[in-house]
């Protein structure tokens, strides 16, 4: 899900997460088709950004991003933790795809 | 005399800030930050007195890159908020953004994914100041602009023998030049009187373990260093990630967990600053 700023969201985007005021109260629920009304109070509301439903997934392959980061490790994954680091990542990567 | 001589090359890079690409802008704050008595004030009329400047500042606190709740409207709120070493960082940071675009094609975004793992290590730790990290992490590379900035072809040089061989640049940067870009950027910074910890940090960030006074902040930029460079975003030199030191793996002391949470707020940040830097 992409976190965009408030100033970027254009009519007909959709919430991927409830806004709330700072005691949780959900003001606009997730899944909301934002309207210019809408988006105009998220503006008055003063937050800094949202997520919104959409694509946010990279734009190589899964398969890209594990071979060059396979190859980002080659000279040290010898090293003392290194292969805790790289695998903590892969799954990282791996989950972007999710 | 040999160009790549080590006192050449210290004078050279402590020269910097005569360059004519160097902004104008970046001289008068470098003027302000040798002076000791500059307060506060001073530097919030810097700011104020160029629109420029000030929507920069602006746009560079209410990024990811510190992560403020609230956004933040005007330079003297910020000022306030923020406190003088930050505040002299963040002007630091919003002069050098130009010459790191302008040096080498991925460095700002390597940079902007330190200076949010960074920040994000410094909470998880519980420093009292995370946004001192954002800035650590924005300029812990500033050497390589240096570098570039003054001994562009042999960087090249440097630049295509790590590729080459498959080592990272800063060995390729020590066979040639004799030192890194860490020393680089240590001198740079005290020549251009940077604040102390920022100075140390710049300095040992490749190197943690020595770092005397601020060991837990430098082992904070080292490895968000290797994480970033791990996830593969930006471009700082070479296509290898360096080995981890182990005094600062243990130092800093993260469960997979944490790093897991960690790069999971660094990857929804992202996106939402490079759109906002894009000009």
């Amino acid at each position: 899900m992409p976190k965009i700023t408030v100033d970027r969201l254009v009519v007909g985007m959709c919430l991927a997460e409830p806004i709330t005021n700072e005691h949780g109260l959900v003001l606009i629920n997730e899944g909301i088709e934002l309207t210019e009304a809408l988006i105009e109070k998220i503006k008055n509301l003063r937050i800094e950004s949202v997520k919104i439903k959409g694509d946010s997934k990279p734009e190589e392959t899964k398969e890209e991003m594990i071979l060059a980061l396979e190859e980002r490790f080659k000279y040290a994954i010898s090293y003392p933790h290194m292969d805790t680091i790289k695998k903590i990542i892969k799954e990282h990567i791996e989950r972007l795809y999710e | 005399m040999n160009e790549l001589d080590i006192r050449t090359i210290r004078s050279s890079i402590e020269k910097i800030n005569t360059l004519p690409t160097i902004p104008n802008v970046l001289k008068k704050l470098l003027k302000m930050l040798e002076n000791p008595a500059t307060s506060l004030n001073d530097i919030g009329h810097f700011i104020s007195h160029d629109p420029i400047i000030t929507t920069k500042v602006l746009r560079m606190i209410n990024s990811p890159i510190y992560g403020f709740p609230g956004r933040i409207y005007s330079v003297n709120q910020a000022v306030i908020l923020l406190g003088l070493n930050v505040v002299k960082g963040l002007l630091l940071s919003v002069s050098v953004y130009d010459l790191m675009k302008k040096v080498m094609m991925g460095l700002w975004e390597h940079s902007l994914a330190c200076a949010i793992t960074s920040r994000l290590m410094a909470k998880k730790k519980g420093l009292k100041e995370p946004e001192e990290s954002s800035i650590a992490g924005l300029l812990h590379d500033i050497g390589k602009v240096a570098l570039i900035l003054q001994f562009q072809g042999y960087y090249e040089t440097a630049m295509s023998t790590a590729d080459k061989k498959n080592i990272p640049i800063m060995d390729a940067e020590k066979e040639l030049f004799n030192i890194n870009h860490a020393t680089a950027g240590e001198w740079m910074a005290e020549k251009w009187s940077f604040p102390r910890n920022l100075i140390e940090i710049i300095g040992y960030h490749h190197k943690p373990h020595i770092s005397r006074n601020f060991p837990v902040e430098t082992s904070i930029v080292h490895l968000a260093d290797i994480l970033v460079r791990g996830r593969g975003f930006g471009f700082a030199g070479d296509r290898t990630v360096p080995p981890v030191n182990e005094t600062a793996w243990a130092l800093l002391n993260l469960s997979n967990n944490d790093i897991k949470e960690i790069l999971k707020e660094l990857e929804e940040s992202m996106g939402m600053a490079n759109e906002l830097f894009i000009e």
